[in-house]
């Protein structure tokens, strides 16, 4: 596993994000994608009933417990074409917070505006945004404003169009790409106009900090994580001996 | 500043004049009539006010709401009902001919329930309604089911011109949630913010789509004045602006709690932070511009 080198640090400091084309590839892809698939056949009639309930939003397709319903979930949260960068930008100490494995319907709205995520207080958050499908432009592909992760980078802006965001760029991808960013760093998923769902994962991270994650969060997959590193990534185990 | 309520209903008690369905909280005795409800206005400061049909979607239900439009036209506008999604068109233009109906009001749409199908707008069962609207200039008055919510971007899209008023917060009942309360209020159990807020929210890109701030009684988990509602209040001013936000009482449900006068300041106690003119416009000239232009 090789971390960013220093032409990538500094692309990352000053743009705050990444690009891994064909990070996932071959058997891992297509292993991937059938454990997508079939989480979306399981999880899909309760999906529907929430929506119909007014408890899950229509405007994505959320699979739950991702964790706990297949290990490919889980080895892609430290996969080698990712993880050594986010371990290097978070100077060793490294939280998976959430995985979101989702399902995005076409529609002629995005489901999100234009946002950060959280603001510059927080320790330094991240996320990686894997395609598990194509994702063409307009295809509801994620989007980012380079540079807008900096601390004087203001209020986000709110244009009335997403496509008016001043210096955005879209990401359009193949099955396996993926995108790492900085989640101060403005951002949005862009309207999807095709006729088909946006298949994508996104890993959420974060920089360690006491107190921050239970060690009961992920308990229920203790059995799995069985490897020091992982234990610490997924907060089983303390970031710092005592 | 004069304020419109953008959101009222009145029914007489029922005959021959004024047939109407009855409900729970509808007997055919009861009435809350316009006399009663411009009295309560005007002791309120309110000066004008939407009335919503009650009482059936049949045309000749709609006879006490087209006396009252005629009786007070500088007053009231009005949003009917449709009963023939075939045919819509004859119904929509009958009322809308003496000028005081200017919308329609929609709780369903007809359309595909699984976001992941194929959306055909026109295979809707509503489109036509949205169509003849769109071609009319009426106004859409909206309280769609959460099931069908995410139908209703595709509709405003296809029709972008049209004036779209998303009722009650944009809250869209979910099957299960809709009850009454010990008072025989509608009472709508439902996550705060909504989770419709996905499909809801990004409507903000259409400039002719608002947000009637109203209902708060019937979707809070507290008494007046709903506190538990002011975080989504915000989210809706920062999402639409003040000049796509309309003030509504949802009267008479609420005459005995909170009480109408109550809920003339129940913007202020969501929106402390507002200025006079998003007040002015959130009060009443959003509507004022937007509904009483017309008709």
């Amino acid at each position: 596993m090789t971390g960013p080198t220093s032409e990538e640090r500094a692309f990352w400091e000053e743009h705050g994000y990444l690009e891994f084309e064909h990070a996932l590839a071959g058997d891992q892809l297509q292993r991937l994608q059938r454990a997508f698939k079939q989480a979306v056949t399981d999880c899909k009639p309760d999906w529907l009933e929430g929506i119909a309930r007014g408890t899950a939003p229509a405007a994505h397709f959320d699979i739950p417990n991702p964790f706990q319903r297949d290990d490919v979930f889980i080895d892609i949260v430290d996969y080698p074409a990712w993880y050594p960068y986010l371990m290097d930008f978070a100077d060793g100490e490294l939280t998976i917070l959430a995985p979101q494995v989702r399902t995005l319907p076409a529609q002629p709205i995005s489901y999100v505006g234009w946002h950060g995520d959280v603001p510059q207080t927080n320790p330094l958050h991240m996320k990686v945004q894997i395609y598990v499908e194509d994702v063409p432009a307009d295809g509801g592909a994620f989007a980012y404003v380079p540079g807008s992760h900096k601390p004087d980078a203001g209020p986000c802006p709110r244009p009335r169009l997403l496509d008016a965001m001043p210096g955005r760029k879209v990401f359009p991808g193949k099955a396996g790409d993926a995108i790492l960013f900085n989640s101060y760093g403005w951002h949005t998923s862009m309207i999807n106009t095709t006729s088909t769902a946006r298949k994508s994962i996104i890993l959420i991270y974060e920089k360690w900090s006491e107190g921050k994650v239970s060690p009961d969060r992920y308990a229920s997959i203790a059995d799995r994580l069985t490897t020091p590193a992982r234990r610490r990534l997924f907060c089983l185990d303390t970031m710092h001996a005592a | 500043m004069a304020m419109i309520d953008a959101h009222v209903h009145v029914f007489a008690s029922v005959s021959n004049e004024f047939p109407r369905q009855v409900s729970g909280n509808t007997p055919g005795e009861r009435e809350a009539t316009a006399e009663q409800l411009l009295e309560t206005m005007a002791a309120c400061g309110v000066e004008k006010a939407v009335l919503v049909q009650i009482g059936g979607e049949e045309l000749e239900q709609h006879a006490y709401l087209r006396h009252c439009l005629k009786s007070y036209p500088d007053r009231f506008r009005g949003i009917g009902l449709v009963a023939d999604l075939e045919h819509p068109e004859e119904q929509m233009d009958r009322l809308a001919s003496d000028g005081g109906i200017i919308g329609f009001r929609l709780s369903s749409i007809g359309g595909e329930r699984d976001p992941l199908a194929p959306m055909d707008v026109t295979s809707f069962d509503t489109y036509k309604i949205w169509k003849h609207a769109a071609e009319k200039d009426y106004v859409i008055w909206l309280y769609p089911p959460a099931a069908e919510n995410h139908c209703v971007p595709f509709l405003i899209d296809a029709f972008p011109e049209l004036t779209v008023v998303f009722n009650h917060m944009a809250y869209c009942p979910g099957e299960g949630s809709f009850s009454h309360d010990e008072m025989g209020r509608p009472h709508i159990d439902l996550p705060n913010p909504p989770v419709t807020r996905y499909n809801t929210l990004g409507l903000y890109q259409y400039p002719n789509v608002c947000v009637k701030l109203s209902g708060q009684y019937a979707f809070s988990k507290e008494p007046y004045p709903y506190p538990d509602l002011a975080g989504w209040h915000g989210a809706l001013l920062r999402t639409f602006g003040a000049d796509r936000l309309m003030w509504a009482t949802d009267s008479p449900w609420i005459l005995e709690e909170p009480g109408y006068e109550n809920l003339t300041r129940v913007i202020d106690a969501q929106l402390p932070d507002l200025s006079e003119e998003q007040r002015a416009l959130i009060m009443g000239g959003t509507a004022r511009a937007r509904l009483f232009s017309r008709g």
